[in-house]
């Protein structure tokens, strides 16, 4: 058992999955797939189109519950909570096609996030307290000017979303799981539509987010490109047909013949050389 | 029993071609057709016109009326209205359809005159033949229903399956842009399915006619039973729809030959039967915890990308929760303030009846807050705020004239109960999606208002339950201005609701249902707390409007009215507070001002109108009134700000993201609305 694995349901992973399997009708989307992210790090899933990632983590956010398995965050059981409890109580995450809300500011989407953490009881009693007028505490001004600063949002504060190009929503949705003030955060496909530059930029983001000193913040990456997903993360999670095939630190998954196999097909992963990409040599893999 | 079964396989038979009729449309266009059966009644109308009043034979009057009025009717609506609702969200397009139900029973009582026609005849010619069949009596008339039925499920079912007329439809839904690409005219297809999909409402509305006489609101029931089977299909299955179409039809006539005949409840448990499958449907729904999959997306990629998307919104303009600047202020409440002063002025400016008047408006405008709430803030489509209103009004009446309560007090209670029932019919059926919440509420008031609202006790002998005003309301003008200081009242909680954390949390809940949830907003909590105060407030409004009346008449809170309150509210502004004040003196004093000084046949005009405004909600989301009213704002604002530098998104995004912007040609704003869900 690897030192990522020996702390299954305990605090010594962030967030734990153990044996989720999830089917729809007849098909398997996923069969019995462990998995765990540790606290500062940024793990990568990857597995070629179909493999059930996104279906993982529609799993561990709690949108879709499994067939069979359970689910810890920080030692809880949350296999039973809502993807709103869970929210709450430090999962966040992002999507493949930016679910953000088209009627608010980029500034509001923070807000609202940084509300649901500090000062949940605001979602209902602000219905009928006129103080909601008021400006802003300073503490959660701070908190939210600090997070648009980070993610170079200040400019766009004030603009509707809906105005916005692709690759500020994925920032916007970013801080939004930031705002949150979450354990882990589950990015779905975070670089796919973005140019070399946006993508280096956003990563960049993800590892100023995981070196902060002042909170434990973990990534769980899904992403097809492997080349950068391998160049980030410290553990790499790979899935085919549903299953988990590989599990190990970039280097060795470069190496793996089960994950060149479900990436390249038998015979090349007979015959040729590694082919997993390597940092730095860019482009997407597509199975 | 047979006899029954038979008897029961008539009502059904209609059921079940209503249904089929909706589900077809539904599958093939991804439009719920709320007006199906205002179209109904409309052909059924015209066959009527042409074949009694006009003594035209059976065969012509029946192919002109269902075989090219009908299909007419579909392709010109197509053409003016449909074709630009296909990318819109669920609720624009419940909004639009919605305004045609209103728009045309208006439309055809101004073509054909009014008065309810009891009698009429089917497509059997009269006296009407009866044949025996295993010894059971059987009219051609029900035969010819039933072969209908038959070639319903055949053709629609093999031609949407087998055909290549079929493949091509179906091949649209999934993407007009790639079936025209692919060298068919998507144009031609979705005319063509509008086409049938009116004829299938002018068969079922000529079937139907010599059972429930030609009365609109009987149509709206008969469909809003067929909404039943359309439920239990979850929109898409014909052959379920069909199959309990034609159950509910068994089961009405056996429930008819079973249940004690000298009991008042036998016949509510009858006409409830409908209601008690769509219970049954959503109780099995909510156990297995799913949705039922109304929030498919139409079209591709390619047709999200290449339409514009700014349409695609109700009310979606920005919360306002975190704006500042006082001229930004100051310009967006200036108008409604002016108009409240306005409308303060109005009962020291008229005199007598029309003073009496302005409080039923301002009355009416409690009430029509109760969609900007649940509608305009919560993106939801509830249909039976009337009914709270309703409720509302009956409890104010119980308790102030039978047991002696306060008035006031009596219509704060109304309000409450009325909220509770909103909190139980939320529950059942927000989870379930946008476009089950107005299927659902739809079908609750017409259930309340068939079951509740007739009973004897409230019902008085048609005399109806009389309130009297409060001690110190000496004048209609005290009245008046009592109703117009709830109003504000209201109307600040809302304001206040739009720009708290609460507004926020809703405004997110509206776009991005897994956005949401993932942020740690309970969509459902948020969804059924905004859904229960607007019935509280619909409540409320019902209680004053029983004051203001003094006598609540039977009738007054039809389901079908409350439709046509909805679409005077959404011509002039679903979203705006000041827009209510205005819908309520619209509501009123059109009518009144027609009656007054115009000829009688203008007073059908105004219905009409509301109706059109309704279905423009297509092209301006918020209402005509408050599209205007923003663009004049924004122009205003245009004008301050012209010494400041224009605002470029795409030069935004900083420094480091400058490239991000400029490089991602197909992450546009188009791409990011594109992605989020219209509310």
């Amino acid at each position: 058992m690897t030192v990522l694995e020996a702390g299954v349901g305990t605090e010594t992973s962030v967030l734990s999955a153990r044996g989720i399997t999830v089917r729809f009708g007849g098909l398997n989307a996923l069969s019995d797939v462990d998995l765990d992210v540790a606290p500062r790090s940024i793990a990568g899933l990857v597995g070629p189109n179909g493999a059930g990632k996104t279906t993982m983590l529609a799993v561990l956010s709690g949108l879709l519950r499994p067939t069979q398995g359970r689910v810890w965050l920080r030692g809880e059981d949350v296999t039973d909570a809502s993807a709103q409890a869970r929210a709450r109580g430090g999962i966040a995450r992002t999507f493949q096609q930016p679910e953000l809300f088209l009627g608010l500011t980029v500034r509001e989407h923070l807000v609202l996030a940084d509300r649901v953490h500090f000062a949940p009881r605001r979602l209902w009693s602000d219905m009928l307290d006129p103080r909601s007028l008021l400006p802003a505490s300073s503490a959660e001004n701070e908190r939210v000017d600090g997070l648009l600063e980070l993610l170079n949002l200040t400019r766009v504060a004030k603009a509707p979303v809906a105005a916005l190009p692709l690759g500020v929503c994925r920032l916007v949705e970013v801080g939004r799981a930031l705002a949150g003030q979450p354990h882990v955060i589950l990015l779905d496909e975070p670089l796919s539509g973005l140019d070399m530059k946006s993508s280096e930029n956003l990563l960049s983001v993800f590892q100023r987010v995981v070196a902060q000193t002042d909170r434990d913040v973990s990534l769980l990456m899904v992403e097809h490109d492997v080349a950068a997903v391998l160049a980030l993360s410290n553990w790499i999670f790979v899935l085919d047909f549903g299953e988990r095939i590989a599990a190990d630190c970039p280097d060795v998954i470069r190496r793996d013949p089960a994950v060149r196999s479900a990436y390249l097909g038998d015979e090349e992963s007979v015959e040729g050389e590694p082919e997993v990409p390597v940092a730095g040599e860019g482009g997407e893999v597509e199975p | 029993m047979l006899e029954f079964v038979i008897a029961g396989l008539v009502l059904g038979g209609i059921y079940a071609i209503a249904s089929a009729g909706l589900v077809i449309t539904y599958t093939a266009s991804g439009i719920l057709n709320f007006a199906f059966g205002a179209m109904a009644f409309f052909i059924a109308r015209f066959y009527y016109y042409l074949h009694t009043e006009h003594s035209w034979g059976i065969l012509p009057a029946a192919i002109v009326a269902i075989g090219l009025a009908g299909p007419i009717m579909g392709i010109f609506l197509y053409a003016v209205l449909f074709r630009y609702l296909r990318f819109n969200s669920p609720l624009i397009k419940v909004v639009a359809t919605v305004g045609l139900l209103v728009a045309i029973p208006a439309l055809a009582t101004i073509i054909f005159g009014s008065g309810a026609i009891l009698q009429a005849p089917g497509l059997a010619p009269e006296p009407v033949h009866v044949y025996q069949f295993l010894g059971v009596p059987i009219t051609l008339d029900d035969i010819i229903v039933y072969i209908c039925v038959v070639a319903t499920v055949v053709l629609g079912a093999g031609v949407l399956r087998f055909t290549e007329v079929g493949l091509k439809v179906r091949a649209m839904v999934d993407s007009p842009a790639m079936t025209d690409l692919s060298g068919t005219n998507p144009d031609l297809v979705s005319g063509g399915v509008w086409a049938v999909s009116v004829f299938f409402a002018g068969l079922t509305g000529v079937l139907a006619a010599p059972i429930i006489g030609l009365d609109p609101n009987k149509f709206t029931v008969l469909i809003a039973a067929a909404f039943a089977a359309v439920i239990a299909a979850k929109m898409r299955s014909l052959p379920i729809a069909v199959g309990v179409g034609l159950l509910m039809g068994i089961a009405t006539s056996l429930a008819e030959r079973y249940l004690p005949s000298n009991s008042q409840w036998s016949g509510e448990i009858i006409d409830a039967i409908p209601f008690i499958v769509i219970a049954v449907v959503l109780l099995y729904s909510l156990l297995r915890r799913g949705r039922m999959g109304d929030v498919e997306r139409v079209g591709g990629a390619l047709d999200r990308a290449i339409t514009p998307q700014g349409e695609s919104r109700l009310a979606g303009s920005t919360s306002g929760a975190l704006e500042s600047g006082s001229l930004g202020l100051i310009s967006k409440y200036a108008g409604p303030f002016l108009l409240i002063v306005a409308a303060g002025a109005l009962p020291l400016i008229v005199q007598g009846y029309w003073v009496g008047l302005t409080a039923a408006a301002f009355a009416y405008a409690v009430i029509f807050l109760s969609w900007t709430l649940v509608t305009g803030e919560g993106g939801m489509l509830w249909l039976c705020q009337i009914t709270f209103a309703g409720v509302g009004a009956i409890t104010t009446a119980e308790l102030a004239t039978t047991h002696g309560w306060p008035v006031l007090a009596a219509v704060a209670v109304g309000g409450v109960i009325a909220m509770l029932m909103g909190l139980v019919v939320g529950l059942l059926s927000i989870r379930l999606g946008d476009l089950y919440v107005a299927l659902v509420t739809l079908t609750f008031g017409l259930l309340v208002e068939n079951l509740v609202f007739t009973l004897p006790s409230f019902v008085n002998s048609g005399l109806g339950l009389t309130v009297n005003p409060p001690s110190f309301a000496t004048s209609s003008r005290v009245l008046a201005y009592l109703f117009l200081g709830i109003f504000v009242v209201i109307a600040l909680f809302i304001l206040n609701f739009r720009r708290s954390t609460s507004g926020l949390a809703m405004n997110a809940v509206r776009w991005s249902d897994p956005g949401a949830r993932t942020t740690g907003v309970s969509v459902v909590q948020m969804k059924v707390t905004v859904a229960a105060l607007a019935a509280l407030v619909a409540g409320i409004g019902g209680g004053l409007l029983a004051i203001q009346q003094s006598t609540i008449a039977p009738g007054t809170f039809d389901t079908f009215l409350g439709v046509v309150w909805l679409a005077v509210l959404v011509t002039i502004g679903i979203r705006s507070t000041a827009a209510a004040i205005i819908a309520g003196l619209s509501f009123v004093m059109l009518p009144a001002l027609a009656q007054a000084y115009l000829p009688t046949w203008t007073g059908n005009i105004p219905p009409l109108l509301f109706g059109l405004g309704a279905i423009s909600a297509a092209k301006y989301p918020d209402g005509a009134l408050a599209e205007q009213s923003r663009r004049f704002r924004n122009q205003l604002l245009r004008l301050a700000d012209r010494q400041k530098p224009p605002l470029v998104i795409d030069t935004l995004s900083g420094p480091a993201l400058a490239d991000d912007a400029v490089g991602t040609a197909t992450g546009t704003a188009q791409s990011a609305v594109a992605v989020g869900k219209a509310p």
